[in-house]
């Protein structure tokens, strides 16, 4: 795994660590923070246990429909107050996973991601390590930007042809 | 971090525009003036020029520095940029916690009042 496949962010709360580890780990606290600015999170369905699902749902309303994005995974690891690791694809609202494709992301956009955040008890205060990463086996992530961009410009290509068509 | 928040929010700006897009395929095919790439518009010289001011600011064209023709040219270091998926991924997680660090700071003030 590289670095340009992850994200890492690294944060400290002032906040004891059993606080931030509800916060990942309890809906109710979970729909407080998480997502896109903007959007609302109306279920975070949370089987915490190894192997176990997780189904969430984002909504943003625009002034002609409600937006909404689903992802579900499984959790890898927990370790209480200490590590959790999960999967994450993007789905339907049954919980089936979908293709980035599918809902209009380029291609390089990786099928499954895999999120891991470890904490650390600062007396107190906490420090929070995210980290998300492309999972590399046969996933189209390993195809990287270069695709992406490849497939960015056929689509710019066929936008073209739609418009001078449309004239 | 700010800056490339910046320069990334241009970048999808100037993206979210059909005749932008168009204007980026035509120039994904080679160099053209101004003029080559108003053609196949119904649009005035003024507005396709704006169009191409905006691309030039997000650093997804480059405009040649002979005086008389000035082609455009297709820049694609900032697409790589947005086809990055970890940075729209970063983007959507430092939002989402300071909007934890936020919620955090709520619950705290609330069990304070509930001590006292």
């Amino acid at each position: 795994m590289t670095n340009k496949d992850s994200v890492v962010i690294e944060r400290i709360f002032d906040a004891p660590i059993e606080f931030i580890w509800q916060m990942w780990t309890q809906p109710e606290h979970f729909k407080n923070w998480y997502g896109p600015k903007g959007f609302s999170v109306p279920v975070a369905d949370m089987d915490l246990r190894v192997g176990g699902k997780r189904l969430v749902c984002m909504e943003m309303q625009t002034p002609d429909r409600t937006m909404k994005m689903w992802t579900t995974g499984e959790y890898v690891e927990i370790v209480l107050n200490q590590r959790l690791v999960y999967t994450e694809s993007m789905a339907d609202e049954n919980g089936n996973v979908v293709s980035p494709a599918v809902m209009g992301m380029p291609d390089g956009y990786p099928t499954t991601t895999e999120v891991t955040v470890e904490l650390e008890d600062l007396g107190g205060r906490t420090k929070m390590v995210m980290t998300h990463a492309g999972v590399p086996a046969g996933s189209s992530g390993n195809a990287g930007w270069e695709q992406a961009f490849d497939k960015l410009a056929d689509r710019l290509e066929t936008a073209l042809k739609d418009k001078s068509s449309g004239r | 971090m700010r800056d490339e928040d910046d320069k990334l929010s241009q970048i999808f700006a100037a993206l979210a525009n059909s005749t932008r897009r168009a204007i980026l395929a035509r120039l994904a095919e080679g160099e053209a003036t101004v003029n080559e790439l108003a053609e196949p518009f119904n649009m005035s010289l003024p507005a396709i020029s704006k169009h191409i001011k905006i691309l030039e600011r997000a650093g997804l064209i480059i405009k040649g520095q002979k005086a008389q023709y000035r082609p455009c040219t297709l820049s694609v270091t900032p697409l790589k940029e947005v086809s990055k998926w970890t940075e729209q991924y970063r983007h959507i997680w430092e939002a989402s916690f300071d909007r934890m660090g936020d919620y955090i700071n709520q619950l705290n003030l609330k069990e304070k009042k509930n001590d006292q």
